[in-house]
């Protein structure tokens, strides 16, 4: 009893933390632009960051799991990919392109979990290959960047639907299935398996099983990731989602996700998704040049690990 | 130690005449060698290459696969030392880009010769490894997240170096470096081989190697029983970005241009090599002649695909199946 509550108050200065970081970044946001808090600035930026918040919620899942995937910016790219070369006429083929697109997304994450777990070769290996596969089958299902999604999906995702911002809307629906699924004996297999395979196996879990579970789920993630892209942007782009494997990875490391698999919470993530978001369009206020983004982006996810490895040590001394 | 020997001790004559081995223990054998797989399947694609498509038997087809192979083997030997100790260096492609267009810039430039430029370009790929070292070992950052920082941290600094178009450059002595011969053989690849020579001494005889495979087997045992830590990080992580640095200034003599992404191609690859040529991503197992040898089967089977007039996207597919493949066949990690 007493080990839980030290390790739910470690878990939510972890999270005070974040939301104090994320309440400065939202000042210094609300400085430079005084519209933040207007529906119209808030669906604009909820269509903006969400790819990132649901690529980063599927690299959860994943490392969760004690894994890592190198392959989601690939696997990204392929959703949209598939979403924007369906030719799609009303809802009912928006609808076929989508589940036709989450379908591909979770068979790759399905086909990387079964090579984890019946196969013997550690992730990072099995994703690596992965990431040759499926950005090669990305280039034949779509050459070169084109594609299209109806116009007026677009508009009513990047502008709001009826003054609803449609894209919080499908974070918070995932998110809540999500919860849902924690819940669960699947959900909780989730971080048993990942926090120790032996012990989970031991207690009779079929390890394989939640792994090749927990990768297909992150494949849906990440399928939905990119048809947010797609929407987003109106149409896609083969080659876009490879910096979302770096920007997923930070996400969940800021968001504390651990890399030993098993510890970590999802809303974690999305703060740290958040912030990495946030982040980059305030370098772009602050008017210096673009470029910039990428040193300030790498300088502080190794600052907030290290912070972190020595926060922890500390406590754990 | 345990690392794999180029030729285990049951594959020699000896061995096979002293007790009659049955096919189960001669695939154990096999096994246990990965190193030899490697080569295996690389003779077994070139024989297949000579026979299903044209020209891979010609001594010029042959002279610039290990020349382009050089490219890419130079980096992966650098990938190999960090990936023995248990790290990874995802900075390579960073490193690749660093050297080549710094040392465009800086020859080009009204500043300094082609000496000072390559001398320029080598201590900043040094520094990169080092600042690399530094977090795995002090911010104990893991060595993935460090060097995927290092390496996004070089990409923007490079942007901002060169306003996004960095120049080309014909530096003469790289230009022979990358295209010259000696004997015939090309510079690349008398370089590489020369690499690999000075690596695999440092890995696989001098104290350094030691202590890298007893860190990769298991690193609180390693320190535990005395092996500096820092040391050899630092040496690991410097050589690899010394190395992929060498690589970029190859590269920047083989095209006479620097490009922002040119060492993007690597950065998979290389890790690739290490894998294929048997050495484990966990760390503590392989041979530096493995990745000599995998980095030889990357480059003929992409030659390979390439000849057969396959389009970019199915020549990915092709590749990442054929790794997945192999992997599946000789690569599998034993089951603790």
């Amino acid at each position: 009893m007493r080990e839980r509550i030290t390790s739910l108050t470690r878990s939510n200065t972890d999270l005070v933390w974040l939301v104090a970081l994320l309440l400065v970044l939202l000042v210094a946001y609300q400085h430079y632009d005084s519209t933040l808090f207007t529906p119209a600035s808030v669906t604009i930026l909820s269509a903006q960051f969400l790819p990132l918040i649901l690529a980063a919620a599927g690299q959860t899942t994943v490392m969760l799991l004690g894994g890592i995937d190198l392959s989601l910016g690939a696997v990204l790219g392929l959703a949209m990919a598939v979403f924007a070369t369906y030719e799609a006429q009303g809802a009912g083929g928006v609808v076929t392109a989508a589940v036709l697109a989450l379908g591909v997304a979770g068979a790759t994450g399905a086909v990387n979990g079964a090579l984890v777990a019946y196969a013997g070769l550690p992730p990072i290996v099995v994703t690596l290959a992965a990431s040759f596969l499926w950005s090669g089958v990305t280039l034949v299902v779509l050459p070169q960047p084109g594609g299209h999604v109806p116009a007026g999906l677009v508009e009513a995702y990047n502008n709001g639907w009826y003054g609803v911002a449609l894209p919080v809307v499908a974070i918070t629906v995932v998110l809540a299935g999500w919860k849902l699924v924690r819940t669960t004996r699947h959900g909780l297999a989730l971080y048993a398996v990942g926090g120790n395979e032996h012990g989970a196996y031991a207690s009779g879990l079929h390890t394989r099983g939640v792994k090749i579970g927990g990768y297909a789920l992150a494949g849906v993630f990440t399928g939905l990731a990119g048809i947010g892209l797609a929407i987003q942007t109106g149409s896609a782009d083969p080659t876009i989602g490879t910096p979302y494997t770096l920007n997923s990875i930070a996400a969940c490391v800021l968001g504390g996700i651990s890399f030993f698999g098993g510890v970590g919470r999802m809303r974690g993530t999305v703060l740290g998704a958040l912030l990495i978001g946030l982040l980059t369009n305030l370098l772009l206020f602050t008017g210096i040049s673009p470029f910039y983004q990428l040193i300030v982006q790498g300088v502080i996810l190794v600052v907030a690990l290290a912070l972190k490895t020595y926060v922890t040590r500390e406590a754990t001394a | 130690m345990t690392s794999d020997r180029m030729t285990s001790d049951g594959m020699t004559s000896d061995g096979m005449t002293a007790h009659r081995t049955t096919g189960a223990e001669v695939v154990a054998m096999l096994r246990g060698s990965r190193p030899v797989w490697a080569f295996g399947v690389l003779g077994v694609t070139w024989l297949a290459a000579i026979l299903f498509a044209d020209g891979f038997d010609s001594v010029s087809n042959v002279r610039y696969l290990v020349q382009t192979a050089s490219f890419l083997g130079i980096v992966a030997v650098g990938q190999t030392l960090v990936v023995i100790m248990s790290g990874i260096d995802l900075s390579v492609s960073g490193v690749v880009g660093l050297s080549a267009v710094v040392c465009a810039k800086v020859a080009s430039g009204t500043s300094g010769g082609a000496t000072t430029a390559v001398v320029v370009a080598l201590l900043l790929s040094a520094l990169v490894g080092a600042v690399n070292a530094a977090g795995v070992v002090w911010l104990r950052v893991p060595p993935m997240v460090m060097t995927l920082a290092t390496g996004t941290v070089l990409a923007g600094a490079l942007l901002v170096y060169t306003d996004g178009s960095p120049s080309s450059a014909r530096v003469p002595l790289l230009d022979s470096l990358a295209n010259g011969r000696v004997l015939g053989v090309p510079w690349a690849f008398v370089l590489w081989l020369a690499v690999t020579a000075v690596a695999g001494w440092l890995l696989h005889l001098a104290r350094t190697g030691r202590y890298a495979f007893a860190l990769g087997a298991g690193e609180s045992a390693a320190r535990a029983s005395g092996v500096p830590l820092a040391a050899t990080a630092f040496t690991a992580y410097v050589s690899c970005a010394l190395l992929a640095g060498v690589a970029g200034l190859v590269l920047l003599g083989f095209t006479g241009t620097s490009s922002l992404t040119m060492g993007n191609p690597y950065q998979l690859l290389s890790i690739a090599s290490v894998v294929l040529g048997g050495t484990s991503i966990l760390g503590g197992r392989g041979h530096l002649l493995g990745t000599v040898g995998g980095a030889l089967l990357l480059t003929l089977l992409t030659a390979l695909l390439t000849s057969w007039n396959l389009s970019e996207g199915v020549r990915q597919v092709f590749l990442g199946v054929l790794i997945i493949g192999l992997l599946l066949v000789y690569a599998r990690e034993r089951r603790t």
